[in-house]
């Protein structure tokens, strides 16, 4: 339905995407991974026509939207990363300017704000102006702005950022609920591995502009099948053990965490017993110990040498 | 468009401090520099000798002799203390049969003021002299007032300027377009810097992938910003003209379309400035630096004729204000028409066209 061929965009030196494959097909839910900076605005940014790639094409149906960007404008629901409302007016008011620049109007526009003002839950607190509004109650009414017009498609860019564990939660199961019961085509970008992993039926990990990795989440995390993680905390760092952990070549990793250490190791390499025995010799005090199938941090871990978030 | 155009206003209503200010400081600052000034007099403290009879008379006597001195009763420490400390450059002290000035510095006015002061003492001596010789002195002064109020020669001077029935050059129009136009170019350019604004907050991109066109975003905040800023200029001057009774000559339509024509090409400079500056902060240091340079090189502060300076008579050549003022001036001042404007009218007009077109192409190179 919507596919991206080897998507470049350069500025000045910086390649800020970089031969960007992708695609989407109808009713999927695809998730666009990877920390800041790696180049996922920068890609739904191309793909949303607001952005004019250097090279490459993006395709809907088959057909460029480069050369005519209102083929998929029509269609498509874009949520930026920013608030991007007028916060001096209340969002009723805001609902009404978007829905009329679309051509909603009269019965037709005020039905389709109140069922997107039921969908978002601020159906009760629509006349508020939105600067009074909280941090999540904004991204609500952010993502209710882009489902006015019924998209078929929709973009969500980092929907979450910078709001509290509730909000969150709300926002993530009405994307769920927006794709299962409504059927939307969904591609969500987010640095945050359990959002993509709760929602997304496939994953694209992005790092340096490059997708580096692709597949659902199954097939991601089975590239780590053959290692496990074992995550270890002490009651205060012991920089000597993380030393002669590291020099032991059946570890494959070994990553300091606030509370201690995260290491990967062959699966069924059975590492806790060189574990307690080194612990025993620097006299640590282990406070748990949990051994954990890998996740899409470990992969990313894995693939680039880095965490998500540095 | 119009649901662009439309939006502009509904936020106005919700923030108009900023557009409220523009208007509350035009009023105020073409009061305070044009309105309120009754009299541009020096004022001068005057004290009078124990000796001296009748003071209330000798004020009166000396402020009718003439309108460039007003002289007021003061005390004689209190004046020499002011003319001491600056406050006033003359202080005048008013004896039996003679007087005294005390001044800071001797100065152009000095040899007016000692002439005016001469002259009552000696019109006074010589109605005093006559007055001790008939048996009624009071009624003989004010048979001599009558007959002086309408005496039988009369000297006048004409000298050659303005049109029969039309308004003379006047501080307070100065004042009053001046203080307009300059209030009224960031009213202008802030109104138009919210294209900045939703570009920062990202509601621009959001009406880009509309069906709205990116030129109808364009017109929509160009015609918002300028029916507020030609509101604004008209509102003003409509306001000193009925309400506070300034002339602004007969040629109302021709007033109106030279702010019409100032106001487009005020929007086309706020579109150029806009396409050159990166961000909303920028633009916040750019614009007083713009609008106090035009207003200053455009003789909004001040007539431009008084200016001698090649250099900035040159520069002045190229700011939209020089030629607002100069039709607005030549109209309400000097009663011509639309046909004798129609020069200065085009130039605004083209301005408007050249930084229109640039502005907008550089905007467009940004996005």
């Amino acid at each position: 339905m919507l596919e991206t061929v080897n998507l470049k965009k350069v500025f000045k030196q910086n390649v800020a995407a970089d031969d960007v494959n992708l695609y989407l097909d109808q009713g999927e839910s695809v998730g666009l991974l990877g920390p800041n900076g790696a180049g996922k605005s920068t890609t739904i940014s191309m793909i949303s026509t607001l952005l004019r790639p250097t090279s490459g094409d993006v395709k809907w149906h088959g057909k460029s939207v480069i050369k005519n960007p209102n083929e998929i404008r029509d269609v498509l629901g874009v949520v930026p990363q920013e608030i991007a409302l007028y916060k001096e007016l209340s969002a009723l008011e805001n609902l009404k300017f978007f829905g009329k620049i679309y051509g909603l109007k009269g019965k037709q526009l005020d039905k389709k704000i109140q069922e997107v003002l039921e969908i978002v839950g601020l159906t009760e607190r629509q006349k508020d102006l939105v600067k009074t509004y909280s941090g999540g109650m904004k991204r609500r009414i952010n993502i209710a702005v882009a489902l006015l017009h019924e998209p078929v498609i929709i973009i969500m860019d980092e929907p979450t950022v910078g709001i509290d564990p509730q909000s969150r939660n709300y926002i993530l199961e009405m994307v769920r609920q927006l794709k299962e019961e409504k059927g939307m085509t969904v591609l969500y970008t987010s640095h945050y591995m359990e959002e993509v992993e709760r929602l997304c039926d496939r994953i694209y990990i992005m790092d340096h502009g490059k997708v580096i990795a692709t597949g659902t989440k199954e097939e991601l995390t089975s590239i780590l099948s053959s290692e496990e993680t074992i995550i270890v905390d002490f009651d205060r760092p012991y920089p000597n053990l993380v030393n002669k952990l590291e020099k032991n070549e059946s570890i494959l990793q070994v990553t300091e965490t606030d509370n201690g250490i995260k290491l990967i190791v062959p699966k069924g390499s059975r590492q806790l017993g060189t574990i307690f025995n080194l612990a025993e010799k620097e006299e640590a005090q282990i406070t748990s110990i949990n051994v954990q199938v890998p996740t899409l941090e470990d992969v990313f871990l894995h693939l680039t040498g880095r965490k998500l978030r540095d | 468009m119009k649901a662009l155009f439309l939006l502009q206003w509904q936020r106005l209503k919700r923030e108009p401090l900023l557009i409220g200010s523009m208007m509350v400081m035009t009023i105020v600052f073409v009061l305070a520099m044009g309105g309120f000034r009754v009299s541009s007099a020096v004022s001068v403290p005057t004290y009078f000798d124990a000796s001296v009879q009748n003071q209330k008379a000798w004020l009166e006597r000396l402020n009718e002799a003439t309108e460039g001195f007003e002289f007021f009763a003061t005390e004689e420490n209190r004046s020499k203390e002011d003319i001491a400390l600056g406050k006033y450059p003359y202080a005048l002290q008013v004896m039996e049969d003679d007087f005294r000035i005390f001044m800071l510095a001797e100065d152009e006015n000095l040899q007016v003021l000692k002439q005016v002061v001469a002259q009552t003492y000696l019109k006074e001596k010589r109605v005093s002299t006559a007055a001790a010789q008939v048996d009624e002195p009071e009624q003989f002064r004010k048979q001599v007032k009558e007959y002086l109020s309408e005496p039988p020669i009369i000297v006048s001077k004409v000298t050659p300027g303005p049109l029969e029935g039309a308004p003379s050059y006047n501080q307070k129009l100065q004042t009053l377009y001046g203080m307009s136009l300059f209030f009224a170019m960031y009213t202008i350019i802030f109104s138009l810097s919210k294209i900045a604004e939703e570009k920062r907050t990202g509601t621009l991109n959001r009406i880009i992938l509309s069906p709205i066109r990116k030129w109808q975003v364009y017109i929509g905040h160009m015609s918002y910003s300028y029916v507020i800023g030609f509101t604004q200029i008209v509102l003003i001057v409509l306001m000193f003209k009925y309400i506070f009774g300034y002339n602004v000559g007969e040629q109302m339509g021709a007033v109106i379309l030279t702010i019409a024509s100032f106001v487009f090409a005020v929007v086309a400079i706020g579109m150029l400035i806009l396409g050159l500056i990166k961000s909303t902060d920028q633009l916040n240091a750019v614009v007083p630096i713009v609008t106090v340079s035009m207003a200053m090189l455009g003789g909004a502060f001040w007539p431009i004729e008084i200016v001698s300076n090649d250099i900035i008579l040159a520069i002045s050549n190229v700011v939209p204000m020089t030629y607002a003022m100069e039709a607005l001036k030549a109209v309400s001042m000097f009663g011509q028409g639309l046909a004798d404007i129609y020069e200065p009218l085009a130039i605004l007009v083209l301005i408007g066209v050249l930084c229109m077109g640039v502005g907008v192409n550089l905007i467009e190179r940004k996005a």
